[in-house]
């Protein structure tokens, strides 16, 4: 079980760790030059640890958390292109919309658990997709938003970063990477995240104990909303444009994934490293195979079946998993 | 009026293949508490092999044989794999099916290819029938009445056989089942195939009237989740109400509003769960632990 024992320190040895590889990324020969890959997996980095709020340290199996992301990825382009071309109040209420709908689907979901928990979250992030999908006077429908660019930042007078530059925006994502990550670190490991995990453990003597669960699990899915709603607005200025597809059901299945192939559920880096491998080995098998999916299906298969405690699990000898 | 009418019929029509879908899906969650992704595409697998099965064997017998081969590729999958995720959290069976759903889906790509088939209704039921008060297609009739003989026959073999009282034994108490002697792990595969087996004759009745592509399973995945919620999870009358809940009101607002007839059944969902959080008629179950 992933757990949060001895201090809190704001930053820990193995996060520097992480966050010196990916500062070094773009020189490493050959896969250096993949910036773009690399960017794309410093965002759904990011969003399978605000996921694993949910999954490692509340138990919740929140199944439909690509709504999240998708919301947050579809509100910064629309504000980018209706309300103000910039790269800063776009990604600001990428976070605020994302955290507002996942406050208003908690209300919904809070008081349920185990597999009522994960059809209400399917069947949940199935409406935003829909939605995305009809209302096209303000999502574009089928063909999306394209034309968000990425503007410059920096003071007037002072300094200014094209982030149309790649590798400009891979450092920019970088540090909000490290931010968020700082940041959910010292949000599990507070007070909070304690209650958190007692209520993974067990929710009921949580309760006993005095602490008001369903408050607790409305927040943890908010807090997790917001950061799952910034990685959304981070991929659509990654990526130009937002589509449907950003909110297709498999794209909260992905999540999961990552989160549990890395170690997710033993480990708070987990999440990362999973997303390393499966966004790269994704990208690998579809530039060589035609029907990569079956491949990916049954890997998925495999890894749920045999190293459900992850790679982290099973380096560190941890068996132990919530899966069973 | 007549417009009106027509659409609720089609209502009722997709109401009914989705019951006898979710029928399916709500058997294996209320017994295993599996969330059973492959649902979707095993209905799929149901309509593609009738689709080569016809041109051999005629419609009729493709009727028989598809759903027997549906329920073949459910048996094999509980043995392999899916019996190993029984009694864990529900995320792992969910997570496993997940991912058997997406090789599967992958397996119809490369066997049947991407494009869509459209398969013709044999030729007895082709044509419609003057109802009294309006014209209404032969097919879709017949395939209404065959999907109630099925839900009755279901429900008949449930509620009036021996096995059918140790299905709803196991699933409400299964330890007890097992120490009176049950074979608990042969009753929880009989049930996963009969489920899966549901799920292939509803692909088959639908295939005429739905576009066979390699999606479709999805398609029907989100409608059957939201019926199993919205009538309650392993409730079998929750699941038939919801069933026509859906597929009505999805029909009749395309007359009135086709834009958001997506959205009706989650919304239904939504409302009802704020009122009745175990849906129409959930019993307080297992699930709930």
């Amino acid at each position: 079980m992933v757990s949060s024992n001895g201090s809190a320190k704001w930053i820990s040895n193995p996060m520097w760790i992480v966050f010196i590889a990916f500062a070094f990324f773009p020189y490493i020969p050959f896969v250096g030059r993949y910036i773009s890959l690399g960017t794309e997996v410093l965002i759904w980095s990011l969003f399978a640890l605000s996921f694993n709020i949910l999954l490692g340290y509340t138990g919740l199996p929140s199944f439909g958390h690509g709504g999240f992301f998708g919301i947050g990825a579809y509100t910064a382009g629309i504000i980018f292109l209706r309300v103000y071309k910039g790269v800063w109040i776009p990604l600001v209420m990428s976070i605020l919309i994302g955290g507002f709908f996942a406050a208003m689907v908690g209300l919904l979901v809070a008081k349920k658990r185990g597999i009522y928990f994960a059809l209400i979250t399917i069947a949940i992030s199935q409406v935003f997709y829909f939605i995305a999908f009809r209302w096209d006077q303000l999502t574009g429908g089928e063909t999306g938003l394209s034309g968000v660019d990425r503007m410059s930042i920096g003071l007037p007078g002072l300094f200014s970063i094209k982030l149309s530059t790649p590798i400009h925006y891979y450092y920019f994502v970088l540090a909000i990477f490290i931010l968020c990550t700082v940041l959910i670190w010292k949000i599990v490991h507070s007070p909070f995240g304690k209650v958190l995990q007692s209520i993974r453990e067990n929710e009921l003597r949580a309760k006993y104990l005095g602490y008001h669960t369903v408050a607790y699990k409305w927040a943890a899915f908010t807090i997790s909303g917001l950061f799952a709603g910034l990685a959304g607005g981070l991929y659509t200025l990654l990526i130009n444009s937002a589509f449907a597809f950003v909110l297709d059901w498999t794209q909260s299945g992905n999540v999961v994934m990552m989160t549990l192939l890395g170690g997710g559920t033993v480990n708070f880096f987990g999440p990362i490293l999973g997303a390393a491998i499966f966004i790269t080995s994704r990208d690998l098998l579809s530039a060589y195979w035609e029907s990569w999916m079956l491949l990916y299906g049954l890997m998925f298969v495999f890894v749920i079946l045999f190293i459900p405690s992850g790679i982290l699990g099973l380096i560190g000898g941890k068996k132990q998993t919530i899966l069973r | 009026m007549a417009e009106f009418l027509s659409f609720a019929m089609n209502g009722l029509v997709l109401g009914l293949i989705f019951a006898v879908v979710a029928l399916g899906f709500t058997l294996i969650v209320g017994m295993m508490q599996v969330i059973n992704f492959t649902h979707g595409v095993l209905f799929a697998f149901g309509a593609y092999f009738a689709l080569s099965l016809q041109k051999y064997v005629g419609f009729g017998w493709a009727l028989i044989f598809a759903p027997i081969l549906v329920g073949l590729i459910g048996l094999i999958l509980e043995r392999l794999v899916i019996r190993r995720t029984y009694g864990g959290n529900p995320l792992f069976g969910l997570l496993l099916t997940f991912g058997l759903a997406m090789a599967l889906e992958e397996v119809i790509r490369i066997v049947w290819g991407k494009p869509g088939y459209s398969v013709a209704a044999p030729k007895f039921l082709a044509g419609s029938i003057d109802m009294g008060f309006m014209f209404y297609s032969k097919y879709r009739l017949f395939l209404a009445s065959l999907a109630i003989f099925i839900i009755l026959l279901v429900w008949l073999f449930l509620e009036k056989t021996t096995y059918g009282a140790i299905i709803k034994a196991g699933a409400s108490d299964s330890e007890m089942v097992m120490a009176l002697g049950k074979n608990l792990p042969r009753i929880r595969m009989f049930v996963f195939t009969i489920g899966t087996i549901l799920a292939g004759v509803a692909g088959v009745i639908a295939a005429p009237i739905w576009s066979v592509r390699p999606s479709m399973g999805t398609s029907i995945l989100m409608p059957a989740f939201v019926i199993v919620v919205l009538g309650g999870v392993g409730s079998f009358w929750g699941s038939i109400l919801a069933g026509l809940i859906v597929g009505m009101s999805t029909s009749i607002s395309i007359m009135f509003w086709a834009r958001i007839s997506d959205i009706i059944p989650f919304v239904l969902m939504a409302v009802i769960l704020l009122f009745r959080p175990r849906g129409l008629m959930g019993e307080k179950s297992v699930l709930e632990v």
